[in-house]
């Protein structure tokens, strides 16, 4: 087994010699590993050291984007970056993908935005659940309130709530303003 | 020594996996034969996974090509609405793809081709890296502005068959145009699968965004 793996590395550095665009030199940087985490305490120094003089750069992904194991994506200095991981790697909140003397890379997961939604009443809850599955709908359940994960524009998720709002089916629950 | 050595071989990067759905008959398979000589020729070692609801018609169809030796096609056979194996349950899909990986390491690059659906259906990220919906002008002009899951996120759209476009009377510039409108810059490719024009362009964005190859 691990023969085969090796052929493979032997075979990825030889294609990427002859490859057509090798000459090119791209700017792009390769990350094909998960170094560790941001939190992890040893690797959380270097990068305290490395972020007093601006050395850390990050990429900020949607939470859906995480399950993803090759991604082309800029940090937010600009470099462009290849991911590229084996499939029983997972993409998380600071995962740590480059650590070297002069700079690291570390992944910041954008937070899902919930939409709260309050059923009025128990017909209410059931056709409001039964709609939210037919839209597959990422949903969690707290109480009885129904969240939905805001995985588009907040304006398509409103459109086709119109119906539910206006009628009072549902309502909505704003926790930030405290309702 | 030897851990640590074995730790640095099980990194290495898994083949990329490329989803490709769209509605019945806009030209999935085709696509996929128009793109077999073009990866053949740029060294791409390739696989492909088929669905189909209750046959292995279009996994038989693409062994049969001669473009890719027939080991290499794997047929899963969705039983349920095509959307189920490539969504909500892709087991069947993600056990396919593991099974070609391992038999046929080294591999850059497995295609999924759903079975044909309709504008809703959408992958999931558990089973693909990656996504192309392939809709055809014949299809009507107005499909981009109906907004289905499927042509807003889909990180490659493909507006297929542009050889019909004078035929339906759709207005090609004018369906891109809208197609980009609904889709916050992802890019949106017009192809003729009949003639391979615009195939390039398709392997292009494949090689960049999946293979890293660029
Ligand atoms: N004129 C024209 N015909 C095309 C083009 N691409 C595909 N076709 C034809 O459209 C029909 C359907 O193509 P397929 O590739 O089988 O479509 P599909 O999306 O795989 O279909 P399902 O798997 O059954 O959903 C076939 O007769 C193709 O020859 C194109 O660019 N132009
Ligand atoms: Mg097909």
């Amino acid at each position: 087994m691990p023969k085969a793996r090796l052929s493979f590395n032997r075979r990825a550095a030889a294609s990427l010699a002859s490859a057509p665009h090798a000459r090119k030199l791209p700017a792009m940087l390769r990350l094909t590993q998960i170094l560790g985490n941001a939190t992890d305490p040893d690797i959380a120094e270097r990068l305290h050291a490395l972020e007093h003089d601006g050395r850390v750069e990050s990429i900020t992904l949607d939470a859906a984007d995480t399950a993803r194991k090759r991604l082309r994506v800029a940090t937010d200095k600009g470099t462009d970056c290849a991911i590229a991981l084996a499939r029983s790697e997972s993409l998380a909140n600071g995962a740590v993908l480059l650590l070297e003397e002069d700079r690291a890379v570390v992944v910041r997961m954008r937070e899902t935005v919930w939409l709260a939604l309050s059923p009025r009443d128990l017909a209410a809850a059931l056709d409001l659940g039964y709609f939210c599955g037919n839209l597959h709908w990422r949903v969690r359940f707290e109480g009885s309130v129904l969240k939905v994960a805001l995985d588009g524009p907040r304006e398509s998720y409103m459109a086709r709530l119109a119906q539910h709002l206006a009628d009072g089916r549902a309502r909505l629950v704003d926790e930030r303003e405290g309702g | 020594m030897a851990e640590s050595a074995e730790a640095l071989v099980a990194a290495a990067p898994s083949a990329a996996r490329v989803g490709i759905g769209g509605p019945v008959g806009s030209g999935k398979t085709a696509l996929i034969e128009g793109l077999l000589p073009l990866f053949a020729a740029r060294g791409t070692s390739l696989a492909i996974v088929t669905n189909d609801l209750v046959t292995q018609e279009d996994a038989e169809r693409l062994q049969r090509s001669g473009l890719i030796p027939p080991e290499r096609v794997v047929g899963v056979e969705a039983g349920a609405c095509p959307h189920t194996v490539i969504r909500e349950d892709p087991t069947l899909n993600i056990e396919a793809a593991d099974l070609l990986e391992e038999q046929l390491r080294p591999l850059d690059l497995i295609l999924i081709e759903s079975g044909g659906d309709n504008l809703a259906s959408t992958f999931s990220l558990d089973l693909v890296d990656y996504w192309m919906f392939v809709i055809d002008v014949s299809g009507g002009g107005d499909i981009p502005r109906k907004r289905g899951p499927g042509i807003v996120r889909a990180d490659l759209l493909i507006v297929n068959k542009s050889d019909l476009a004078p035929h339906v009377g759709v207005d090609l510039p004018l369906m891109r145009k809208e197609a980009e409108g609904v889709r916050a810059g992802r890019p949106v490719l017009v192809t003729n699968c009949r003639t391979g024009e615009g195939l390039d362009r398709v392997a292009d964005h494949l090689a960049h965004d999946v293979l890293m190859e660029s």
